[in-house]
């Protein structure tokens, strides 16, 4: 069975400077793998390579064994792949819940259902299915609040939302954590494991050590664009390169 | 009514119809600097049909519009591939190239222009600013409408969860030039006479102020601006000769200002609810 | 003939090129158009109108011109790009559109709507080399835009202003902690860019004697288009697309068709808009 995401021997150079070198490494169904390293070391580099923000320099992204680099990014979300941003993306002008409908359009082959009026069965199930997303980031009640109204933590589970109303099997997220406050985080790792228990294949980058050693049951850690470690949380914690990338930071 | 008034409200209707038509592209967060061209198609076809082959007005009109819209498809689809700058470049360069067509164009007239179009009336007009207001308000309300803001808000955003920017861009453009195109129509069987510098850069350019000044967050702020800078030249009456350097003024100071415009998205929620709480 | 010609489309070529390099510097140190150039060329020619009307010699309306447009330039800054640097991405250009919108007013109210001529310099000397004949004027207009762009080029790549106008177009927060003020740096390179545009003005009213209010317009769109053509972002780009452009217009003029004149020159623009936005010289930016 392939895997469902694996990326062979990519490198992606910008104006001379390569920002990831040679990287190689697959994910399963299921799995929740977590992505770090110093900052710089190309994590985020490595989100846009595969959602399709930026063309690889060299080697390919396969999605469940079909070639997906060199599509753009709209063609990869609607594959099922989603992603949420570093530095939030949200929509200005639209409230919480029109976040995760806007989204929800993504899978659906029917491209014309976004012109329906609201009353059809059709669409209110549509609505209600957004409505989960939601509810599963619990903000379900804040739904007809502008977005950008929300606090920092509301917004960065709003983004993952958004991600989820995509009907996604592949979840990139982007430092979900940054800015968090302890009782945030641990909603979010609760939030996390709920999510790979329902079948949801999670890809993390994070900065904050605990949180991905305590959620990722694999890691691989990134360095000046290369891979240097890829292992259960126990061998990335004891690879002596690893903790010499890190100066001694690591937990 | 008499007829200065009735010239008057014509020419606010239609500069509505150019504003919602400058909205349409710039509500996806591209600026069009061309829409004169565009309501030049819809100008010139529709006369020649009604003139020269003697349609009726309907059809004529409807055909105006929908040549217009098809070159909008067809020039959209290369220069919405362009970024900021260069669309909107673009846009100027198409604009001015239809003009200087039609300079040329000896079968409508060339240099010389067109004239015995007749027939607009200000029901037509006004018939057509609530249709296509109508629509706008009921996309807007739609799924499809929330694509556009969303594209218009973060456009790389909109891509991640799956939206084809360019379509929904596309689109707007050639919806954008429909309306141009009918706007055309109308006004050349209104004005009895057109020639190619009706549809210049100064229409174009216009067009987007309108939308500006009242508001480039929704849609009734392009109907609002079109109003107010319809009717401010003939308030300024009194101040004579400095009527049009008065209007220039305020246009500016409006700009550095308040550079959303007048009606904001924040407003229209509050008058929405205070609207609800009253009934 | 071809050489008349050729000279001819040189001297045309060489205000628009001055147009160009004004746009040119705009985008490179804000990114963003001014879209009321044009009417800085505008400004030019009427205030070297005025100047000369009240009996001043050619030089002195030269310098009025250069000083004026400059100026203006200098305000349309002040209120439509400085106080709008942190708004939407489209907001100056818009605000650009209404300025240009408040000077051909202006222009109007002052000058009227009818054309305006330049008055009679006097200056009828003629040289001919063989069957070539340049006029004082086309002399005058050839050194004095030469002697400009010349002048920008020794500016931009020798002197700390050009070095700190370079700075701050690559990266603006990186110059202005190496205290390269860019709000300073701003207002000197629109001030460079409308003076330029100002002079053109000017000299173009010499040649053709008479500009009305609405002359910009067109002005500022050939100059636009010499800048793609030349390369976006690219100073000796824009001056040699400046002077293809006239060298296009008037060969046009001559063997082709002058009705035709704008239609070629919007159609090549937007083809090289679709097909090769880069222009003919792509200016090598560090990503």
């Amino acid at each position: 069975m392939s895997a469902l995401l694996e990326l062979r021997a990519v490198s992606k150079g910008f104006g001379g400077v390569l920002a990831v070198e040679n990287i190689s490494f697959s994910i399963a169904q299921g799995e929740l793998v977590g992505l770090i390293g110093p900052n710089g070391a190309g994590k985020t580099t490595v989100f846009n390579l595969v959602s399709g923000v930026h063309a690889l320099s060299e080697g390919e992204v396969l999605h469940r064994g079909a070639r997906i680099s060199g599509s753009g990014p709209t063609r990869i979300a609607r594959r099922g792949i989603a992603r949420t941003f570093q530095n939030i993306r949200l929509f200005r002008s639209l409230t919480v819940f029109e976040h995760v409908l806007v989204a929800q359009a993504c899978r659906s082959a029917n491209r014309l259902a976004q012109f329906s009026p609201f009353g059809t069965v059709a669409e209110i199930d549509r609505r209600r299915r957004a409505l989960e997303a939601l509810e599963a980031v619990g903000l379900a009640q804040r739904r007809d609040e502008l977005a950008m109204h929300l606090p920092y933590g509301g917004q960065r589970r709003l983004e993952i939302a958004r991600a989820l109303a995509t009907s996604p099997e592949l979840l990139l997220l982007d430092e979900p954590a940054a800015g968090l406050n302890d009782t945030e985080t641990d909603d979010l790792r609760t939030l996390l494991d709920t999510l790979c228990s329902r079948g949801f294949t999670i890809l993390l980058v994070e900065h904050d050590m605990k949180l991905v050693m305590r959620l990722c049951s694999r890691i691989l850690v990134l360095n000046s664009g290369r891979l240097i470690a890829s292992g259960t949380p126990a061998e990335v914690r004891a690879n002596q390169e690893v903790i010499d990338a890190y100066l001694g930071v690591a937990n | 009514m008499n007829v200065y008034v009735e010239g008057v409200l014509a020419l606010m209707g239609i500069n509505i119809l150019l504003a919602l038509s400058a909205y349409a592209i710039l509500a996806t967060d591209r600026l069009s600097l061309g829409n004169a061209g565009f309501m030049a198609i819809g100008a010139y076809v529709s006369s020649y049909l009604s003139v020269n082959l003697g349609w009726g007005l309907l059809p004529a009109f409807a055909l105006g519009g929908l040549t217009a819209a098809a070159v909008g498809l067809l020039v959209g689809l290369p220069v919405l591939r362009l970024q900021g700058i260069y669309f909107v470049m673009g846009t100027l360069a198409f604009g001015e190239i239809v003009r200087t067509f039609f300079q040329n164009f000896e079968p409508t007239g060339g240099a010389y222009g067109m004239r015995g179009m007749f027939g607009t009336s200000l029901g037509m007009i006004y018939a057509c600013v609530a249709v296509f207001l109508a629509l706008f308000l009921a996309y807007g309300m739609a799924r499809a409408g929330l694509a556009a803001d969303a594209v218009r808000d973060d456009d790389e955003a909109a891509r991640s969860i799956g939206i084809n920017v360019v379509a929904v861009r596309l689109l707007s453009f050639a919806w954008g030039a429909l309306i141009a195109g009918v706007a055309g129509a109308l006004f050349a069987h209104y004005a009895l006479y057109i020639e190619s510098g009706n549809f210049n850069f100064l229409v174009s350019a216009n067009a987007v102020l309108f939308v500006i000044l009242g508001g480039v967050q929704t849609v009734w702020g392009a109907v609002v601006g079109a109003i107010i800078l319809s009717l401010l030249p003939e308030g300024f009456r009194f101040l004579a000769d400095w009527r049009l350097t008065a209007y220039g003024f305020i246009l500016v100071a409006v700009m550095a200002l308040r550079p959303e415009g007048i009606l904001t998205r924040g407003m229209l929620r509050s008058l929405r609810r205070l609207l609800a709480r009253t009934a | 003939m071809l050489a008349q010609q050729i000279v001819n489309g040189i001297t045309l070529g060489s205000t628009y090129a001055l147009i160009a390099i004004g746009y040119t510097l705009v985008l490179g140190v804000l990114n963003k158009l001014n879209i009321a150039h044009g009417e800085l060329f505008m400004v030019g020619a009427f205030t070297g109108i005025a100047v000369a009307r009240m009996g001043a010699p050619l030089a002195v309306s030269l310098l009025a011109a250069f000083v004026l447009a400059g100026l203006m330039a200098v305000v349309i800054e002040r209120t439509c790009f400085y106080p709008l640097r942190n708004a939407s991405f489209l907001s100056p250009m818009l605000s650009t559109i209404a300025f240009g919108i408040l000077l051909q007013n202006l222009a109007t109210q002052f000058f009227g709507s009818d054309p305006s001529r330049f008055p009679d310099t006097g200056a009828s000397f003629q040289l001919s080399l063989g069957t070539l004949s340049v006029s004082a004027i086309h002399i005058a207009i050839l050194a004095t835009a030469f002697g400009l762009m010349i002048g920008i080029d020794l500016l931009v790549r020798r002197t700390r202003w050009g070095i700190a106008l370079r700075a701050t177009s690559d990266d603006p927060e990186t110059a202005a902690q190496q205290g390269m003020h860019p709000s300073r740096v701003t207002m000197t390179t629109f001030f460079v860019s409308g003076a330029l545009a100002g002079v053109a003005g000017m000299l173009t009213t010499l040649v053709y004697s008479q500009v009305t209010p609405h002359i910009g317009i067109r002005q500022g769109l050939i100059g636009m288009v010499a800048m793609v053509i030349g390369g976006l972002g690219n100073l000796r780009g824009a001056m040699i697309g400046g002077l293809a452009i006239g060298l296009v217009e008037t060969m046009n003029d001559a063997y082709f068709s002058a009705g035709y004149r704008d239609l070629v020159i919007f159609s090549i623009f937007f083809a090289f808009l679709i097909f090769k936005p880069e222009g003919l010289f792509p200016a090598h930016r560090s990503s």
